[in-house]
Formats: structure tokens, sequence, C-alpha cells
């Protein structure tokens, strides 16, 4: 009897167990096969010649020799760190007037500093060629100066990359202990050492992490580049220009070897910090609250405000030239410029795809990522596999969009591979797209579920519940907000992304925001125009439900969550 | 054998063995360890049918991580756990026989409390009808009838507590692990519930093991206690052996107030404080140079100065029902606290600066070795 029961033990011992394990390994799997295997790829093509024998380092010495292509990593280097010194400032500057100052209309201006991030980085491109081209309304602000190159680089990026910095910029700002202001002033410390010993140390963590969050992006970024570069070249431009435009792909994956440099080493310089960043704020802390100055504040109401109103510019500006008929010599509106008609780029089918693509990415990545989040974070055992399944899962953000394309051409394209089937179906674009954006998503989960109780998944063992019952009925519902940002986030930067997705659509997949590139490589302005902004909206109207949907959610819930808030503040 | 100095669990323990069919649970060689670390070294212990026992002892003495090995959520390195006769070590949480409560109780905040009280239900499939009086059932025995449509933030810190525990309790387990459950709570909540708990306990007659850092705690709900220390049991025994004979310098200082005096023994009858000679009874420190008296402060009876060992009166200290007396003795300025009765100090003359006379009752007199002898 003791027997069969302890035989009957050891078998439950191993479902259930072996069950995670086996779900550990699918994790492992999808991060090795989506990410690993490619980037192994793209390393050895970079060794080999055109016809796939090693040649060691020939082609980095080619490259070296090459002046048009070596002058694009200073180039790129030059745009970046540009880019990264504006943002960064005018971020800075804005989080300091939402968190630390009366200004008015914080939550409008935090809309509206949203905004950018759900176009794709085409749009401010293609506003800016209306603005400040060779026909545009403000081309002599520029003086002599064309707008194709570094200038209309920078200014497209800092306008996408913006919000990005602001949120990080605003959350560091926002963690404040009024305690310690309290204390500098019963000392008598001027407004500005306060500021210089309290504010800024306090913020210096999400000051560095933003600086390379943003440099990463600039850095890597195709789309501004791409519309806006003219012959000023770019490292993502170079490898879209090798590849697509002189096949010649073993340079394309020389490039990428040089470009997965500086976002590899950022990312380093980031987790390092990250690492040594300790809660500064105790749990006892007292949140500051700002205090009316009306001069201060008419002062960040004005910078806050003329930064949204360039924000609107830009993104009417693209709205303005996808309705009026010829622009600037007939101004005349129209919708004949959505109609896309026997135009390159799919047309409206384009636009179908791209919505199947971010509802298959939304609905699939987030399941995925959120599960495997959770498998990481709240399982028993098997640290080592755990440990480097969460490195797997910050790596992509190293990864260049453009990198990570081309790196699935060349492993998915062999002939002998397995899974060559996925190539150029939705399937290889839903991995891929799923892979590109998956550290936020696992940031964000990892977060979220590191604030439950950590003995929820014990007390359900406790309780002879299997584990995916407590996932279901406990952890899944408790981290809902969280997981619908994951949703939404996939959903938005899907719609938008050009860089990974460009080497991998077929016809049957066109993408929008590949139609948005095609149509402006074609000379269709307005119609490239008009897509930019069918994103935009559609990325807009998703995000307006999302709002909608939390709140909903979170009334249903309020009975359990509301009187929870209240009662641990 | 020497009465001062032979630890007494050793008796119950060897009893405890010699009865292990009504033994539930049977641990023996425990061993856990986290990398080079030894949190618990091979712990041997074993919980009779029915019993109370509480795992005390300081943070990070292993207390919590014995309880969390005995329910599989925290495998042991080595070792063995027989309940009930059968060998559960290698079995995970899901198929052993016990329940338990949290310290931070991890109720579900998004079911309501019978949706939290009937999670473990659910799963046996038990019939609607049932598993709502059940849980009517366990409501009731933990003041909380009514409950059923609340959700965990609504109720206060102790109705949380209780919950957990009927959460715990509603498939019957054969064993109720509780896990420092009163430490999140306000101290007069904390009063209440120990008696509700050790009544509710005794009712049931479910074996309870119960970890907790709070010695006052411990004496007065446990059958037996198990005073742990660096991953190694220190004394089992019940609370009135662990407080009146500890089995080492360490049990005497966790549990309660202790005096330790520094002696030099002479002979195995005597002991030799300064110039005085205390006569005592056998122990076994006749060959070591120094040796550690230990006794509490409410044994200690002062009297004349011509009555016992002379004291000088340092500081008085009011503590409502009694006063606490810092005292130094004249001979070797060693220091001593004694408690006085507020009565007693008047009629000696207890004032500070005053000398007066000590005396050490023989029976309440521990003796351990010096703390070089241990080092």
């Amino acid at each position: 009897m003791i027997a069969r029961l302890s035989a009957f033990g050891s078998q439950h011992f191993s479902s259930e167990t072996l069950l995670r394990l086996i779900a550990l390994l699918a994790a492992l799997g999808l991060l090795v096969i989506g990410l690993l295997f490619p980037l192994f790829s793209m390393l050895i093509k970079s060794l080999q010649d055109r016809s796939g024998d090693f040649v060691g380092l020939a082609n980095f010495a080619k490259y070296i020799h090459t002046p048009a292509l070596v002058g694009s990593i200073a180039n790129s280097l030059f745009v970046a760190l540009t880019s990264t010194a504006i943002v960064v400032g005018l971020a800075f500057l804005c989080a300091y007037g939402i968190t630390r100052t009366c200004m008015s209309g914080k939550r409008v201006f935090r809309m509206i500093s949203l905004l950018p991030i759900l176009a794709p980085s085409l749009l401010p491109a293609i506003s800016l060629v209306y603005l400040f081209g060779n026909q545009g309304w403000f081309r002599g602000v520029l003086m002599d100066e064309s707008i194709y190159g570094p200038i209309g680089i920078i200014i497209g990026m800092c306008f996408w990359i913006f919000p990005h910095a602001l949120m990080i910029l605003t959350t560091a700002l926002s963690n404040s202990d009024a305690r310690l202001y309290e204390a500098a002033e019963a000392l008598g410390t001027p407004k500005w050492r306060s500021f210089l010993t309290i504010t800024l140390p306090g913020a210096r963590y999400g000051l560095i992490s933003c600086a390379f969050v943003v440099f990463t992006l600039a850095i890597t970024d195709f789309g501004v580049p791409k519309i806006i570069g003219g012959q000023f070249s770019v490292l993502a431009t170079d490898i879209y220009s090798q590849v697509v435009g002189q096949q010649n792909f073993q340079m394309g994956a020389v490039v990428s070897v040089i470009l997965l440099l500086p976002a590899l080493a950022s990312f380093v310089v980031d987790r390092w910090i990250q690492r040594r960043q300790v809660a500064q704020l105790s749990a006892r802390a007292v949140p500051w609250q700002p205090t009316p100055s009306p001069l201060r504040d008419r002062c960040f109401t004005f910078i806050c405000y003329t930064i949204g109103a360039a924000i609107l510019l830009i993104i009417g500006t693209a709205i303005y030239a996808s309705l009026v008929q010829f622009w600037p010599y007939n101004l005349s509106l129209t919708f004949k410029h959505y109609t896309f008609e026997a135009l390159a780029g799919g047309g409206w089918a384009a636009w179908f795809n791209s919505l199947t693509l971010a509802f298959s990415v939304a609905l699939i990545g987030t399941l995925v990522i959120f599960f495997n989040a959770w498998l990481i974070e709240k399982s028993e055992g098997y640290r080592s596999l755990r440990q480097g399944l969460h490195f797997l899962a910050m790596l992509p953000m190293a990864v260049p969009g453009m990198v990570l394309g081309l790196a699935y051409i060349f492993f998915f394209n062999q002939a002998d591979n397995p899974l060559n089937w996925i190539y150029g179906t939705m399937a290889i674009l839903v991995l891929n797209t799923l892979v590109h954006f998956y550290t936020v998503c696992h940031l964000t989960s990892v977060t979220a579920l590191k604030q439950l109780d950590p003995e929820f998944e014990a007390a359900g063992a406790s309780l002879k519940v299997p584990f995916w019952t407590t996932f279901r009925r406990v952890t899944l519902p408790v981290s809902l907000p969280a997981v619908l940002d994951i949703s939404v986030y996939l959903f938005v930067n899907t719609m938008t992304t050009v860089s990974a997705v460009v080497f991998l659509y077929n016809s049957d997949t066109r993408l929008a925001s590949v139609a948005v590139m095609h149509l402006d490589e074609a000379g269709y302005f307005a119609s490239a125009a008009a897509m930019a902004v069918l994103i935009f909206f559609t990325s807009l109207a998703v995000k307006i439900a999302h709002a909608a949907l939390t709140r909903l959610l979170l009334t249903r819930a309020q009975s359990w969550r509301q009187t929870s808030q209240t009662s641990t503040a | 054998m020497s009465i001062l100095t032979h630890p007494l669990h050793l008796d119950t323990h060897a009893k405890a063995h010699s009865l292990s069919a009504d033994n539930h649970l049977e641990i023996h060689h425990l061993t856990k360890q986290f990398g080079a670390f030894t949190a618990l070294q091979k712990i041997d212990l074993s919980i009779r049918e029915g019993e109370f026992v509480c795992f005390l002892g300081p943070s990070g003495c292993g207390k919590t991580t014995l309880l969390r090995a005995i329910a599989g959520l925290a495998p042991q390195s080595s070792g063995r756990i027989i309940q009930r006769g059968q060998d559960i070590s290698r079995l995970p949480p899901q198929s052993r026989d016990f329940g338990i409560v949290f310290q931070s109780y991890a109720l579900f905040p998004n079911l309501t409390v019978f949706d939290n009280i009937a999670y473990g239900l659910r799963n046996r499939r038990d019939d609607r009808h049932g598993m709502r009086n059940r849980v009517s059932e366990l409501l009731a025995l933990v003041d909380l009838a009514g409950s059923e449509a609340k959700y965990p933030a609504a109720l206060s810190g102790g109705q949380q507590q209780r919950v957990a525990l009927a959460r715990a309790l509603a498939t019957e387990p054969g064993l109720l692990l509780l896990d420092e459950p009163l430490s999140a709570l306000d101290a007069r909540v904390r009063v209440h519930l120990r008696s509700q708990i050790k009544a509710l306990q005794a009712r049931l007659g479910v074996t309870t093991i119960m970890v907790t850092h709070d010695q006052e705690e411990a004496l007065s709900m446990a059958d037996r206690i198990v005073v742990m220390n660096h991953g190694v049991i220190e004394q089992i025994g019940t609370p009135a052996e662990i407080y009146r004979q500890p089995a080492s310098a360490f049990v005497a200082e966790f549990i309660g107030s202790m005096n330790f005096i520094d002696v030099h023994p002479e002979g195995s009858h005597a002991l030799r404080l300064g110039q005085r000679l205390l006569t005592c009874p056998n122990h076994d420190y006749a060959d070591d140079y120094q040796a550690r008296l230990a006794i509490r402060p409410e044994s200690i009876q002062l009297c004349a100065k011509k009555d016992g060992l002379a004291v000088l009166v340092e500081h008085i200290e009011f503590l409502g029902a009694f006063l606490r007396v810092t005292l130094s003795l004249e001979d070797t300025q060693q220091r001593l606290t004694a408690d006085v009765a507020l009565r007693d100090a008047e009629t000696l003359g207890l004032v500070p600066g005053a000398i007066l006379g000590a005396q050490l009752p023989t029976d309440a007199l521990r003796l351990y070795p010096s703390q070089e002898a241990r080092v």
C-alpha cells in the first residue's frame, strides 16, 4: 500500500515538474531559434565570400578600405550622439515640468507627447520634407542647408524618440522624497543647490539609462534616414542598400556586425548600471508635492507647449499633405491619396496584412512572453536554465531591427533548414516581430510579477491545485493591467516598425509600414503620407480602445483592487 | 549523573522515539544547503499525532527553512521525512498531506473569501452544495460567518489571517503548518488570535507546527518547543522545561532574561565566586578553570547584607508589577539583575546605593561552559 502510494506520488511529481521543464525548454527553444541561431548565421556569413567559403576577416578588411562605407560609422555616431544630447535635454526639461512644477495642462501635454510613438518613424521624415524640402513652407529657415541629410535625420529622430525619453525621465523624476527637500530647506539651502545635490543625483540612473536607450534607438533607426537621409548614409541604410540594392549579403552582414557593436556596448553598460542601482526610495518616503510659483510654472508651460506644438505640427503636416490634391500647387482637399490604386506597396491589402500581423503578435506575443516571464520568475529549481532564459530575453533590446531581419534571411532561407518553409510567410513576420520587441514586454511582465505575493504559487501547491490553475485563476487576472499594456505595446510597435520586416515580407505579406517606404521611393509622396497617417490613426484607435478597456476592467475589478491599494497606502 | 548540567530533552527525545507508532512526522538527518551555506544541519525530530509544536529561534536560524522542507516547498539537500509511516522526502507539495498559513497569508486578492477557502476544494470536484456547506462551516469555525462575498482587501489583518487559516484547513489536512502567522498583526490582535488558534487546534486535534521568533507566543501556545540556532536544534522540550532547564547558554539567553556570572569550579560540588565558595549540586565542570552560572532575575532573592552575597544596588527600573534592579556583586564587580516585587522593595530598603545581600537558590541555578571554552 505504502509502496503504491509513493509510486503514485512520484508519478505526480514527474507530471507537473516535467511539464514545467518542458515549458521552460520550449521558451528556450523559441529564443534560440528566433534569436541566437539567426545571429550566429549572420556572424558566419560575415566571414564567408559569395560562394560560401570561409575567408576570415577579409570582408571586414574590404569594408575598412571602402571610404563610402566606413564614412557611415562617423555619420551614424554623429547623428546618434547629437540626437541623444537634444532629446535627453528637452525630455528632461519637460519631465521636470510635469513632475516638479505646477504648470498647467499637464495631462494634455502628456497625451500630445506620446503621439509620435503611434506613427512609424517614416512619418516625421515625410513631414519634414513637406515643411523644409525644396517646395516646403519653411525652406528659408534652413538658409542654404538642405533638409536632406543630417539636419533632417536629427530632427526626425528627435521627434519619434522623444516620447521614450520622456517616459523614462518622468518615472525617474517622480520618485522624490519630500523629506530630503524639507531637510535642505531647514538648513537654508538655496533652490539651485537642492537641485544639484538632491534632484540630479536622485535621477542620475534614470538619466543614464535614458541616454543609452535614446542612443540605441537613434543609431539603429532605419525609417528616418531612409526617407530624408539623401546622400548622407548611416549604418542602418547601408545594410539595406547593400542587401536590397546590391545583393551583397556578405557586406550586409559585415555592416550588421558593426551596427551590433554600439548597440551591444550600450546594452552592457546599461545592464551594469542597472545592477548598481539600488532602491533609493524607502517605503517611508513622502512624495514631494510642487507648490505654485507663477514665473517658473509659466516658463515650463511655454517650453512644454512649444515642444507639443512642434509634435502637432509634424503630425498635422503629414495629415494635411495626405489630403491635398497636389502640394504645393493645388491645395484643395481630397481623399484620392487614400485609394492607393495601381501604386507601389500593396495599398489597402498591405494595411490589412499589418493589422493581421499586429493582432497576431499582440495576442501570441503577450501570452508567450508573459507566461515565459512567469516561468522564469516563479519556478523552483532549474536555476541556471532560468537565468539563461532571462539573459536571452534581455538580449533582443541590443539587436537592431535591421540586423535581426537580415539574420532571419541568413538562417531561415538556408535550403537545409527544416524551418525553411516559414520563410516568406506571415509566421516568420510574427516570430521576428515578437523577438524584436521581446525585452520591454519581458521586463514589464517581470516587474508586474515581482509585485505579487511570492507565496501565491506555494499557496496553490499546498492546496493541491496544479500550477496552471493558479496561473489562470490568480496570476493572470491580477496582472491584467500589465498584460494589456504589453499587448498594446506589441500592437503599436508591430504596426509602425519597418526595420526588421523590410527584409522578410513577400508579395502576399506586404506591410503598411513598408508600403510607406516604397510609395516614397516611387515618388508618390502624398500616398506615402496617407499610408503613414493611416498607420498612425490605426495605432491611435487601438490605443484609445486599450485605455477604455483598461478602465472598464479596473472598474470591474475595483471591488478588490482599489481597496487593496488604499489599504496598502 | 549531575542534575545541574544535564539537558533534560534527551529523555523526552528518547521517549518520543520509542513511541514511533504514535508519531505523525519523523525527520531524520535533514540537511539543507544553499550553495556553501548550510541552512539546516542534520536535523532529527519527531512530532506526535495531535501535538502543537513551535519552531523557535532568531531570524536566520533555519526554522522557516525546516518548515518549507516539511511542506516540500524547498526540498532538503539530504535526509528523510516520514509522515504517518510514508516516506514523503521526494514528494512535491501537491502530493503531501498538509495545509499551510503563510506569513503574508498569500490570500488571492482577486477572489472572494468564499473562492479563497474553496480554492483547494474545487480541485477535488466536491459538489457545489457540499462545498458551500464546508465553507460556511469553516467560516463559523474562525468566527467569520457570513463573510463569503467579501474580498480579502476589505478585511482587517486579523480577519485575513483567519481566512488563511480556514483555507488551509479546508481540505482537512493531517498536518497544519503556520509560518509566523501572527507576526504581521497588532500586539492586541495577536494575543487574542493566539488563544483562538490554540483552542481551534485543540478542538480539531490536528497536528500543528508553528514557526515563530516570538518566545512568548511559543511558550503560551506550544505543547513542545524546538529551539533552533544556526541550523541546528538547541533543545526540544515543553515550555516549562525550556524555561526552567535550558539545555544551553543560547537557550537560556534567548528565552526570558537570564543572568550569567563567571565562576570557578572547585571539585564537583562547589563553585568559587570571588572570595565566596558557593555550594551547589553535582556538576561536570570540575576540570574546567571557569564556567558560567546562570540564574533568572525572578529567582534571585534579596535579603539583608549578612544573609547573602553582598551586592550594591546600582539602578532601579520601575516596570509596573515589579521592579527590575541592577546589582553589582561587591566581590567581583559582576552585574546582576533581579526582579523584586513592589511590596518587598519597601521592607528591604531598596534604594540606589544601598548594599544588600543576594541569595541564589540552588534549584534555580544552571551551569554552562565558559564563553572562552565554547570558542
